[in-house]
């Protein structure tokens, strides 16, 4: 259970956060979305099983 | 209800976090806790940062009392606010040192193993011209590897109006009254195009920001806390993303414009004589009755009655119209450590309305503002001539900011007085017969006592002391 949540805090509003952090920020930032494309290409061979 | 809380009254505006909640008592303002809230409450208070920002007079004072109303685990006791005020009746500069302090308190916080769940305006409210931190309940201990859940509200409460008003030039306050969770990116974004896009802040907090909610609009933020905090966001990224936010802020200036109000008490005609008979007037009025615990300034203008009122009032609270006026008010009160005067943006002829959940959350101007002395000086014909307002209409609502006792100071300009004629002169010839001194006077008479009188020596201005009957 998400324990600051009583507000939606915004998933994009979550991220651009790292971004303004400085450069450390956009590093989080990048290892991120690099993550995130890994993962998509990582899962597409099972989905289609 | 138990015995110890027959007449607890929630606070309209405090239901959106179910772990705390405002109430009522009488004059006591209370605040019940769930259990995580009063554990969190616990731990707040045996902290170093909070002792510090308490002893400061940066949040509300506050002591944890008992017992607890039925249904909450523990119950606070607040200071209580002189009067409360909303983000839309600020100036540029009152929003702007709201939202420093935020940040301050929050900068404050992270190190202290603290966060705050919300960041907005509404957080805030003023001790005269000092702002304080009043949402208790939204601090809660802060989770590594997460960023400020309340940066969205930040940005669409506080950040977004200093942008329209420090690089656009633009007023935030009708935006913010009509909107109670504030301006949205997609819309300020749109305000932002071609080479404004570049100026201090806009790029990241409007457009990226803007661009990154439609990309993230499918992803929840547990997915997203998660994803971040693997990605290796820690809290020293945290405390960087606030003092970037606080430098960003401080440069959102916006200097009060010259305006023909600001220059008002010089050329409105008022001659030396006029302006000491005034003054005694409007002092003897002060001390007539009983103390004076809270005093209105309707057309405040630039504070002089104001101030005057301070030295016989506990608070006063001026209206003014002129957001760029009551920037200047603002800035010299709070550069003088003013915590009794506090200035507010409102055309008398639209006040404030009731807003959000039901039109009671952010409650109306009329229904907060309720005096002990009540000043109308030189605001009358601004209404009645120069917004066509009835007298009788006008000498009604005056009367509604009283109860049985209170003392409605008040002006009235001759429809003769060279000011009431250049408005006269704007419309249409005997549009307001009834605009006369006997027919004002005999309105007053029918609200209560008229205890003085006193015509002002260059002889178009008449000022009345009324006490307000049942």
């Amino acid at each position: 259970m998400d324990l600051l949540a009583y507000l939606d805090a915004g998933s994009g509003s979550l991220i651009v956060q790292a971004v303004v952090g400085g450069i450390a920020g956009v590093a989080v930032a990048g290892k991120l979305y690099w993550r995130r494309l890994v993962d998509r290409f990582r899962k597409q061979p099972t989905d289609r099983h | 209800m138990t015995s110890a809380y027959p007449d607890l009254r929630a606070e309209p505006a405090s239901f959106r976090d179910p772990a705390n909640r405002v109430f009522h008592r009488g004059d006591d303002v209370l605040r019940g806790l769930d259990g995580r809230a009063a554990a969190d409450w616990r731990a707040l208070v045996g902290s170093d940062f909070f002792t510090a920002l308490l002893a400061e007079g940066k949040v509300c004072d506050t002591v944890e009392t008992s017992p607890a109303p039925p249904g909450w685990a523990a119950v606070l006791r607040h200071e209580r606010i002189p009067f409360v005020s909303h983000p839309y009746e600020w100036s540029h500069g009152m929003l702007r040192d709201a939202a420093l302090l935020h940040l301050e308190i929050l900068q404050a916080a992270l190190p202290g193993g603290f966060t705050t769940k919300d960041g907005s305006a509404y957080n805030l409210q003023w001790r005269g011209a000092e702002p304080v931190f009043i949402d208790i309940g939204s601090f809660t201990p802060v989770r590594d590897g997460e960023p400020w859940a309340g940066y969205r509200q930040f940005c669409q409460t506080l950040l977004y109006p200093l942008l329209l008003g420090a690089h656009l030039g633009l007023d935030f306050q009708p935006l913010l009254r009509a909107q109670v969770d504030g301006i949205e990116a997609d819309q300020i974004r749109r305000l932002f195009t071609g080479r404004r896009r570049f100026r201090p802040g806009v790029l990241t907090h409007v457009h990226l920001h803007d661009a990154m909610q439609r990309r993230n609009a499918r992803s929840s933020t547990a997915e997203v806390r998660n994803q971040l905090r693997d990605a290796g966001y820690s809290r020293d990224l945290a405390v960087a993303t606030v003092r970037g936010l606080q430098r960003l802020v401080g440069r959102l200036d916006r200097p009060p414009p010259a305006s023909h109000w600001i220059d008002y008490q010089r050329t409105c005609g008022y001659t030396a004589e006029d302006r000491a008979a005034k003054e005694r007037f409007v002092a003897a009025s002060l001390t007539a009755g009983t103390p004076t615990r809270l005093a209105l300034d309707l057309g405040a203008n630039d504070g002089r009655y104001a101030r005057l009122a301070a030295r016989h009032a506990e608070h006063v609270v001026a209206v003014e119209q002129d957001p760029g006026v009551v920037d200047r008010l603002y800035r010299e009160l709070r550069a003088a450590g003013e915590q009794r005067i506090l200035p507010l943006v409102m055309d008398l002829a639209d006040p404030s309305p009731g807003g959000g959940w039901r039109g009671v959350e952010r409650a109306s101007f009329g229904d907060r503002a309720r005096a002990d002395v009540v000043l109308a000086l030189a605001v009358v014909h601004h209404l009645a001539v120069g917004r066509n307002v009835p007298l009788p209409e006008v000498v009604a609502w005056l009367a509604g900011f009283g109860r049985p006792g209170t003392r409605l100071v008040v002006e009235f300009v001759h429809p003769e007085d060279p000011m009431a004629r250049r408005l006269l002169a704007n419309k249409l010839e005997n549009t307001f017969p009834h605009y006369r001194r006997d027919e004002f006077e005999r309105l007053l008479a029918a609200r209560g006592h008229l205890e003085e009188r006193l015509h002002l020596p260059s002889g178009s201005r008449t000022l009345y002391r009324v006490v307000l009957s049942g």
